[in-house]
């Protein structure tokens, strides 16, 4: 019994010592994310929370020519876009040139993204760097440079002029074509990076174990590549759809003026005409179609995955 | 290891506080610490680009000589409403001082108290400009005057279009630009094209709409990229809405491959006003500045530079220069857009640009 009583209690000291070390250390990590947290919570705090908040109250605004901003409360700055059929028009086309953007960046990035994602060469990395290399330059000097290729002595049309295929050039920038190209281009690094890293399932092993059931290389491809990378290319649609909507540059130094989508006609109503309480409606607008695709996303890799 | 990251962490965060500090402070930069009529520093908002160029080496640096014990801090913007925007979003702790813009916008400025009045004790070269100058409130007066002209390439036209019909001419279709309103440029053709159909354009628009309709198709571009001039000077089109000031100088920096003339059937001028910002942190160089830029000598100097119009009736222009700035004795044709007028125009014609002229 005193055996017993000297031996116990130690041990219950020992556990409610080590249960209370355990809280104790639980708080202090609990104490050290927070605090690690807070740099960043405060940065995202004031360069995104509060711009935000100031926005949509700058939304219910109402806009006087010349930039006077009357204070008050109106709905009539989201009214007149919703009732407009100018502006359903431009939210299509905003919506259409994503969509469009989204699928041929998709289209075009897909094999090189599946090429990197499996190959086993020594200089994979290097690939995959000189791959996104292009996210390294601007994307304005990237839109100039298809500016002096499109153009109508561009290298495109002088080149086809020269093999005889046409006598006119062809009108390849200052329209949604050249708007379409430029950013296709310029959003392929994004897409092949999203593919990659959504190509996580994907396993050579597979491929080849139904290959040597008797699979061709199509069906191989269509039954089990394809499926096993749809995910990688959801996101990489889904990152593309998004960065096509919201872009400003190549839409206004392709488009000539003549491509209006939501990013524009906010800079202009912006800039040009100084009406920020509507520009603001026009960006909670496009947040809100945002909002709206990602949760579509969101339900769509659900079902991929389920 | 835990130290090194702890340290790290604390300083992003100090960095991060420090940061946020300084941009909060960034918005009140001026101080009237120091501030006399000889010395201080003057925080002026004016155009970008060649414009900024040309002021620099034509006024800013020889004022820099001057009184080298003033500092410029020039801010640039690309339009006048961007600049007008600046200065609403400072109105309650002003960090500019002067702003050269278009007075369409200035006269905005001034209904929306942005401005100060300026009178010839603080500024004397002010009793070099002519009345019809000066505002008639006494706010911010002219500096420089400049006039839309048509752009052409001298390949295809040796000599110079002598109406503005030349751009619905089907042989041009698709090598034309035409910057399209918010620009002063749109709305000017508006107006220019409403007069020659024979509309008051300050009753309606209708039958220039419907000219301009006609010649949207061929239109290449309605916001050109770079710019008007540089579209012109590389053959992306050959006919082209642009300010003579610029297109002057474009065209002898592009060995005159571009050409710049003011049709028959009138233009529209561009007026820039010198303002002193209302409550300017350094008030007392800053009129100094305006003073100097109402020289003979500064107006002169720009003149040749950039080819603007002078505002001052002692500015002697060689007559190389004179031939080419936009005449200012009333022997060119002028299309009146008043600026109170088009106030009220700007958003409506930009509107009608975008939802009927406009071709995709």
């Amino acid at each position: 019994m005193t055996l017993l009583q000297n031996k116990i209690p130690p041990a219950t000291h020992r556990g409610i010592e080590e249960g209370v070390l355990e809280r104790a250390a639980g708080k202090r990590n609990r104490r050290t994310y927070l605090a690690l947290l807070i740099p960043g919570l405060l940065g995202l705090l004031v360069s995104f929370v509060f711009p935000l908040a100031y926005m949509i109250r700058m939304s219910f605004n109402k806009g006087a020519p010349d930039g006077v901003i009357i204070e008050t409360f109106t709905l009539e700055t989201y009214i007149q876009p919703l009732t407009d059929p100018y502006y359903w028009r431009v939210t299509l086309d905003t919506f259409q040139m994503g969509v469009t953007v989204g699928v041929l960046c998709v289209l075009v990035s897909y094999p090189v993204a599946l090429f990197l994602a499996r190959s086993t060469s020594k200089y994979r990395g290097l690939l995959i760097a000189v791959a996104i290399a292009p996210l390294l330059t601007s994307a304005v000097v990237r839109t100039y440079g298809w500016m002096v290729i499109l153009g109508t002595n561009g290298l495109v049309n002088s080149s086809l002029e020269g093999m005889g295929l046409i006598t006119e050039p062809l009108k390849l920038t200052n329209n949604m074509t050249g708007v379409t190209i430029g950013l296709v281009e310029i959003f392929m690094p994004y897409a092949i990076l999203a593919m990659i890293s959504g190509f996580g399932r994907l396993n050579r092993q597979l491929e080849e174990a139904a290959g040597s059931l008797g699979a061709s290389k199509f069906k191989v491809f269509t039954r089990v590549t394809l499926p096993l990378s749809l995910p990688g290319l959801l996101t990489a649609f889904l990152l593309v759809f998004v960065l096509a909507i919201s872009t400003f540059i190549t839409p206004r130094l392709l488009g000539g003026g003549s491509v209006q989508v939501l990013a524009t006609e906010i800079y202009d109503q912006t800039t040009g005409l100084l009406n920020w309480p509507f520009a603001a409606a026009l960006s909670v607008i496009l947040l809100v179609l945002f909002g709206v695709i990602i949760a579509v996303y969101q339900r769509l890799t659900k079902k991929i995955g389920g | 290891m835990r130290a090194t990251i702890k340290g790290k962490i604390a300083a992003v965060a100090a960095s991060t506080v420090a940061i946020l500090t300084l941009s909060a402070c960034g918005g009140g930069s001026g101080s009237s610490a120091g501030d006399s009529p000889t010395s201080g520093e003057v925080n002026l908002i004016a155009y970008s680009g060649v414009w900024q160029d040309q002021y620099t080496a034509a006024v800013i640096e020889p004022f820099k000589a001057k009184y080298p014990n003033i500092k410029i801090n020039y801010a640039s913007k690309r339009s006048s409403a961007e600049m007008l925007s600046a200065l609403q979003g400072q109105k309650n702790n002003p960090a500019t001082d002067v702003a050269i813009m278009d007075n369409s916008v200035s006269t905005t400025g001034n209904n929306q108290g942005l401005f100060e009045k300026i009178d010839t004790t603080s500024v004397p070269n002010l009793a070099n400009v002519p009345e019809k100058f000066r505002d008639k409130d006494g706010y911010g007066p002219v500096a420089m005057l400049d006039a839309v002209g048509l752009l052409y390439d001298t390949a295809t036209f040796p000599k110079a279009p002598e109406s503005w019909k030349v751009l619905w001419d089907p042989a041009y279709a698709g090598k034309i630009n035409v910057n399209a309103p918010p620009s002063l440029l749109g709305l000017s053709l508006t107006a220019i094209t409403s007069k020659m159909e024979g509309e008051d354009y300050t009753k309606g628009i209708d039958k220039a709409v419907a000219r301009l309709k006609e010649m949207a198709p061929g239109v290449q571009t309605f916001a050109p990229n770079p710019d008007e001039y540089q579209n012109v000077i590389t053959g992306q089109t050959v006919l082209g809405l642009g300010q003579n000031a610029r297109g002057q100088f474009y065209s002898d920096q592009s060995n005159k491959k571009m050409g710049v003339t003011f049709p028959k059937e009138g233009t529209v001028y561009q007026i820039n006003t010198i303002n002193l910002v209302k409550d300017a942190p350094h008030s007392a160089a800053a009129k100094t500045f305006v003073d100097y830029a109402l020289s003979a000598e500064a107006q002169t100097a720009f003149a040749k530079a950039l080819f603007y119009a002078p505002s001052v009736s002692n500015a002697e222009l060689p007559a190389d220069v004179k031939n080419r700035v936009v005449p200012t004795d009333g022997s060119l044709n002028i299309v009146p857009l008043d600026v109170e007028f088009l106030s009220s125009a700007r958003d409506k014609w930009t509107d009608t640009w975008k939802r009927q002229i406009i071709t995709k």
